[in-house]
């Protein structure tokens, strides 16, 4: 039934790249990388995850001793070989110690703590399944102790202290025997009700969350499908307006929630009173793939209802910034970006349904090239006197391209560090030139507010200006330009090296071409989400800060970083509840900085209008404005 | 192959959308019998069907109820579906305004049927192959619409309304069937948009101002200074952010575009964003305490100050102009 509720799914190709999943089972799944980002909840969810698999045998063996007190398995077989090693039956007892203090680890956190990420969680289901893992458990201690009593134990009873220890609780009379059998089939019991009761459950993950890791994306987390229009009729698919139209892997990762509430801990706007919540999201589709998918099995062509409003309502689909935290944070690899985008991608191009504050912005996209509806005649003009080549069709091709971006090119702010940028790439002697008016948007807002036509139709005219101009090597100073370049156009045929502007540029300032002087203000590096988290890019800007000032970190950092609120075209849409970059501002400003340093031209804007809003004195500026600044210091 | 059109009426006849649609849906059948459907008050309606029989109708049908005095989708939804089963006709069309999407929706929900707005052209057939005016305009849809009657209304504008007099048309009266619940959505009260001031969109003055007004209470001289003008308030995202004023009044590329003869933007640096919304201003004013600030740079004057010291000052001027 699950396995057929996933094949409901729309197609998508996550079979590549076997050693790269492989990688991610054990790191993951065995590993519980993702889980140990928070210590205590990880080490809890350890220990009951790593005893399951060291107690699994022990289940086997309960199984046969259920009918049998005595089964005498054979020598040969591996259960009852494994059933007379002593230090098997030491990590039984062990793990099996391990697992109950995971257990009682979960409750003073369920119920003394009471973290704010399982608000909206099912609460209750919870506690049952740790009870029933606690009975599990404590069944087969006692049983092993009960076996003890009686001799029965294949293993030397002195390797198994707590069974050992425990068993002097039981004599070993009739009655003694009678409880030995009572406790293997309670124990049975308790395994088998669990089994029943897991497919209903969100306790599901056990199956599902292996699976689902194995096919999580392995590269470019930035990267969105590109839907094919290319395909007959009836497999055109618009994103998904319902059940039957989620791909296979978006079902499976409905199946694979089970409600831990990181993803909703980490988002920008479920922090700032937004209604989305990741965790939400996903149980919302859940129950609608659950509630709708056997009506599609039973047929095909059966109408079901619309996931929007019917599973989630319009203003979480708009809520999302697209920043990821919630992939990054969830540790059975469910990709919530996918889905917000595909159901984005529904409403906008068979709907016409979207915030309709965003429509100049999509106009302008398509029809002048920038998303402000600026003349594309005047691209070039920030770079006037700085002696930047602009290519002219024909020229020869640069050493190094430079995509200025629409931000960079016509936003007064991010022209300051556009300025810087070339400035220094000039100074440290590189051959770099600009396409001028022939640059354009790269699609990345059209496409994040799910209008893929626009986006698709930017990225072809755009890959063949590219490679019309000859360009290999691209520089450019907007990571949402840089994510699009790199990860993106490959899908429609540009293949380039795309280095964002904090890469070249440490790159220079380590071979000796560029020489800051260092300087003695306190800087605190704001990571853009389509930098750090998208794309790795977390050590360039730091030393560049280093180099130039005392850098000083801010508590989500790096790929745990918290958005400006920009993400996902919401430089266009208007915010509703508290405002994600007053947030992050509150943040930069506790550590005690004087320079907020930032690396987007987006996260620029944002985070200075957040300053502003708050009346703050911190100033805000992009790394390589810091680094140009420190080249003129005295 | 008979073609039936709603007519809405306008403060004096038919409404200028509607005899577009009936030009529009007399190009679907050409030489057929074309009726028109138009909700009337008991007894009225005689002129209106005058007017429609100068625009090609065939028949006019004048579904008379009380509720018809003013807009009642769900009751004329039920007319239309009445007569759509008396009549039996090829397709239904509407203008595709509000009131006429709004009808033709209820129709489609009571038939079961689809609907296809905002339609630019389309073929009598089966099924129907039409074209729709999609994404405000930026995106031309080649559709096909299936069941019958077909149920479509046309994009404002799409054709000329032109007069196409039948031989006095017949006049058909006849009184829907309504329940309670087909009267539930009706007209309350008539409130008039913008009562008293001027329109954003639409002012030849405005006067804006950011985060430089300080609080809600920071207006009262932008307030002043654009009523002096004739002008109306605008202001930037900022203060809609900080909740000084309502998001009607914000001016900017997720607010209101505006394109005055003179904006005078007070208090306000200049963000893109902004500046994408009043690009359409003719002569631009700047009053800030940042001489750096990026409004500057499309400022045609500009004036360094406090716009609690600049904006006063303004308007005592004004008025010692015009001698009060």
């Amino acid at each position: 039934m699950l396995v057929r509720l996933v094949r409901l799914g729309a197609p998508l190709a996550r079979r590549d790249d076997l050693p790269k999943r492989l990688r991610n089972e054990a790191v993951v799944v065995l590993g519980q990388r993702k889980l140990l980002q928070r210590l205590v909840p990880g080490l809890m969810h350890a220990a009951i995850f790593w005893g399951f698999l060291v107690l699994f045998p022990t289940i086997l063996l309960a199984l046969v001793h259920a009918a049998d007190r005595e089964p005498g398995l054979p020598d040969g077989s591996v259960l009852g070989w494994l059933d007379r090693q002593g230090w098997f039956a030491f990590l039984v007892d062990l793990f099996a110690c391990l697992v109950l203090a995971g257990v009682a680890t979960a409750f003073a956190i369920r119920k003394v703590q009471r973290p704010r990420r399982f608000e909206g969680s099912h609460l209750r289901e919870a506690d049952l399944i740790l009870a029933l893992i606690a009975g599990i458990v404590t069944t087969l201690l006692a049983w092993h102790a009960s076996q003890i009593a009686l001799g029965l134990n294949a293993w030397p009873a002195a390797w198994s202290p707590v069974s050992d220890a425990l068993s002097g609780v039981f004599g070993d009379g009739t009655a003694t025997e009678a409880l030995e059998r009572a406790l293997v089939w309670a124990h049975v019991l308790i395994i088998l009700s669990f089994l029943v009761y897991l497919p209903y459950s969100k306790h599901l993950h056990i199956v599902t969350a292996a699976v689902n890791v194995f096919f999580g994306r392995t590269r470019a987390r930035g990267r969105l499908e590109p839907l094919r229009f290319d395909l007959p009729e009836e497999e055109l698919r618009f994103g998904a307006g319902t059940a039957a139209e989620l791909t296979w892997k978006e079902i499976l990762d409905t199946l694979s929630c089970t409600e831990c509430g990181r993803c909703q801990d980490v988002c920008p706007a479920y922090a700032t009173g937004k209604e989305l919540s990741p965790k939400l999201l996903i149980m919302g589709l859940r129950d609608h793939v659950r509630a709708e998918g056997p009506k599609l099995l039973a047929d095909p062509a059966a109408a079901t209802a619309p996931l929007v409003p019917g599973a989630v309502s319009d203003e979480v689909v708009w809520d999302c910034v697209t920043c990821g935290a919630c992939v990054h944070e969830c540790p059975v690899s469910i990709e919530h970006v996918d889905h917000i985008v595909d159901l984005r991608r529904h409403l906008v191009m068979v709907e016409s349904r979207f915030p309709v504050e965003a429509d100049p912005m999509l106009r302008d996209v398509e029809r002048a090239g920038n998303p402000w509806g600026k003349p594309q005649a005047e691209r070039a003009a920030w770079a006037e006197g700085l002696g930047l080549r602009v290519l002219e069709p024909g020229d020869p091709a640069p050493e190094v391209l430079y995509w200025v971006g629409c931000a960079g090119s016509f936003d007064e702010r991010a022209r300051v560090s556009a300025r810087a940028t070339a400035r220094l790439l000039l100074a440290a002697g590189l051959e770099v030139a600009i396409l001028g008016p022939r640059e354009s948007c790269t699609g990345d807002p059209a496409r994040r507010m799910g209008n893929e036509y626009v986006f698709q139709s930017l990225a072809e005219r755009n890959v063949a200006t590219l490679d019309a101009a000859g360009a290999t090597k691209i520089v450019t100073s907007c990571p949402h330009c840089f994510n699009t370049l790199a990860n993106e156009y490959p899908d429609f045929g540009g293949r380039y090296e795309v280095v964002h502007h904090t890469e070249l540029l440490a790159e220079l300032v380590r071979e000796g071409r560029l020489r800051p002087r260092p300087g003695a203000q306190a800087i605190t590096y704001h990571d853009s989400c389509y930098l750090a988290r998208h794309n790795d890019v977390l050590a360039a800007p730091r030393e560049l800060v280093g180099a130039v000032g005392r850098p000083l970190e801010m508590a989500r950092s790096g790929r745990r970083t918290f958005c400006c609120g920009a993400g996902g075209a919401h430089m266009w849409l208007e915010e509703r509840g508290s405002a994600i970059n007053e947030e992050r501002v509150r943040e930069a400003a506790a550590t005690g900085a004087e320079t907020l340093a930032v690396a987007c031209p987006f996260c620029t804007m944002m985070l200075d209008d957040g300053v502003k809003q708050s009346g703050r004195e911190l100033r805000v500026a992009d790394v390589s404005t810091l680094l140009a600044e420190a080249l003129e210091r005295p | 192959m008979t073609v039936l059109a709603l007519v809405e009426r306008g403060p004096e006849g038919p409404d200028e959308l509607s005899l577009q649609a009936l030009a529009f849906a007399r190009s679907l059948a050409p030489g057929e019998p074309l009726h028109a459907l138009a909700p009337v008050r008991g007894g009225e309606g005689t002129e209106l069907a005058a007017t429609l029989g100068e625009h090609g109708v065939s028949t006019v049908h004048l579904a008379e109820h009380e509720a018809f005095a003013a807009h009642a989708p769900v009751a004329l939804a039920r007319a239309v579906v009445e007569l759509v089963e008396r009549l039996a006709p090829a397709a239904v069309v509407a203008a595709g305004s509000e009131r006429g999407n709004e009808v033709l929706a209820h129709v489609g929900a009571l038939l079961d049927l689809p609907l296809a707005t905002n339609c630019l052209e389309a073929a009598l057939g089966e099924p129907m192959r039409l074209t729709r005016l999609r994404w405000g305009g930026s995106l031309l849809e080649e559709a096909s619409l299936h069941g019958s009657p077909k149920l479509l209304t046309v994009a404002p504008h799409a054709v000329p309304a032109e007069a196409a007099p039948a031989a006095g048309p017949a006049v058909e009266r006849f009184t829907p069937s309504l329940t309670d619940a087909d009267l539930v959505v009706r007209v309350v009260e008539r409130v008039q948009a913008a009562a008293g001031g001027i329109s954003l969109a639409d002012a030849k003055v405005v006067v804006s101002a950011g985060r430089g007004a300080g609080s809600a209470e920071g207006f009262a001289v932008i307030e002043e200074l654009a009523a002096l003008l004739g002008g109306a308030v605008g202001c930037s995202r900022a203060v809609t952010m900080a909740g000084w004023r309502p998001h009607t009044d914000q001016v900017g590329q997720t607010g209101t575009k505006i394109a005055p003869d003179v904006y005078i933007a007070c208090g306000i640096s200049g963000a893109t964003q902004h500046l994408a919304g009043c690009k359409g201003a003719k002569t631009l004013l700047a009053i800030n305490t940042d001489p750096d600030a990026p409004i500057l740079a499309s400022a045609d004057y500009a004036v360094i100050g406090d716009l609690h010291e600049v904006v006063p000052a303004i308007s005592a001027e004004i008025r010692k102009a015009r001698g009060r």
